[in-house]
């Protein structure tokens, strides 16, 4: 398996899936077909935890804004690392900008939901 | 007993539907739940949106009424070079304007000239106490520096980018040509005069013959009249002569609403 990096656009964040075990998505998230834009993701994701060799993995969110599907496909994104928590040390950064509350929220809601990963939600000044 | 496969497989039928239909509903509320926050996180998001539009607006306004501002202020200090009174600077705005509505021009447009047209006299900021303030005529050589004023205001404002300077700098270096060709600094005349500078031309003299100055008194209206009618074709666009008359009212009545207190 290969390293995935996805370029920022105006409407998609920059993506990077690297197989030494850290994964980021950082920007915006407004993909014109979003389940199709993220299927490589998911994709990749699930043969991480399939042929995947290191015992760790971080995950950093660092999204701004997003649409509905994109809210879904996190959810998605979310139900996989739950699915594999006990193969791996997962932990994953919610991180947001101090004045944008709705990531915030958006962070906690994941936090709510999925009570036994290992979330942080940090804040960037 | 002979029912117990058919009842296997119905257990077993009845557990996958179970499972099935668990999964559906669980599936059902999460999608609920998404869209629920997706619509309170989106709804936030435009609240925010519409807090920026509106900070973006008012500094928008602020920008537009400073440069308001700053040319109003450019304007006045080369009528004060020019012993005119600051209410002739008003005037000539908005006869500028009027002029420009009816000559056809767009709304925005008749609104730039009028925020422009208080510039005409600003290259008088460069010319010598000692003639400005001259009472009576000028002498030839005296004429000729004075007529610098419009070159010298041009080459002040030429260079900027804002389309508002832009246009006070064709107004300021054009407001002295006369229709017939033999005003200054070109000597250029008719229709190759841009309308900017024949408007202001026409506020400009109209404005000036009816107020009463150190060295002179205001005309009466009747001499201005036969004036604006001698000079159409001659001084001024024969056109904005016809539309000077023909809205004659409405210039008087902005003449005394920015009437000269003494
Ligand atoms: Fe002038
Ligand atoms: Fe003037």
């Amino acid at each position: 398996m290969q390293d995935l990096v996805i370029e920022q656009t105006q409407y998609t964040p920059a993506i990077s899936m690297l197989t030494e075990g850290k994964i980021s998505l950082i920007g915006k998230s407004y993909p014109e077909n979003t389940f199709e834009f993220y299927k490589p993701v998911i994709q990749w994701l699930n043969s991480f935890f399939e042929e995947g060799s290191v015992d760790s993995l971080s995950v950093t969110f660092e999204i701004i804004y997003f649409n509905s599907s994109s809210s879904k496909v996190f959810f998605d994104f979310f139900d996989v690392l739950n699915l594999n928590k006990e193969d791996k040390n997962i932990h994953v950064i919610w991180q947001h900008d101090v004045d944008n509350e709705s990531a915030l929220e958006a962070g906690e809601d994941f936090v709510d939901d999925f009570p036994d990963l290992n979330i942080t939600i940090k804040t960037t000044d | 007993m002979e029912a117990s496969p058919l009842i296997e497989e119905i257990e077993n039928l009845k557990n996958s539907f179970l499972q099935v239909s668990d999964r559906l509903v669980k599936d059902i509320s999460r999608q609920e739940k998404i869209m629920l926050r997706s619509d309170r996180r989106q709804k936030k998001e435009y609240d925010e949106l519409q807090r920026k539009f509106a900070e973006v607006a008012a500094l928008q306004q602020e920008i537009e009424e400073t440069q308001k501002e700053v040319i109003f202020t450019m304007g006045a200090i080369g009528e004060s070079r020019s012993k005119e009174t600051g209410n002739h600077v008003k005037r000539v705005a908005e006869y500028s304007r009027m002029l420009a509505l009816h000559y056809g021009l767009t709304e925005a447009e008749s609104e730039m000239i009028k925020q422009a047209s208080p510039m005409h006299d600003i290259g008088k900021v460069a010319i010598p106490d000692l003639i400005l303030n001259k009472p009576g005529r000028f002498n030839e050589a005296e004429f000729e520096i004075m007529k610098t004023h419009a070159q010298i205001g041009y080459d002040m404002l030429k260079h900027s980018n804002r389309p508002l300077l832009k246009m006070a700098a064709t107004i300021a270096y054009e407001h002295h040509e006369k229709y017939n060709g033999t005003g200054y600094p070109q000597g250029t005349y008719g229709e190759n005069i841009h309308i900017y500078g024949r408007i202001t031309a026409i506020a400009d003299v109209f404005d000036a013959l009816g107020s009463e100055r150190c060295y002179k008194k205001a005309w009466e209206d009747e001499a201005i009249f036969n004036l604006f009618r001698e000079q159409s074709g001659e001084h001024f666009d024969p056109k904005l002569v016809a539309i000077f008359f023909k809205h004659l009212d409405s210039f008087l009545l902005v003449r005394r609403q920015f009437a000269d207190q003494f």
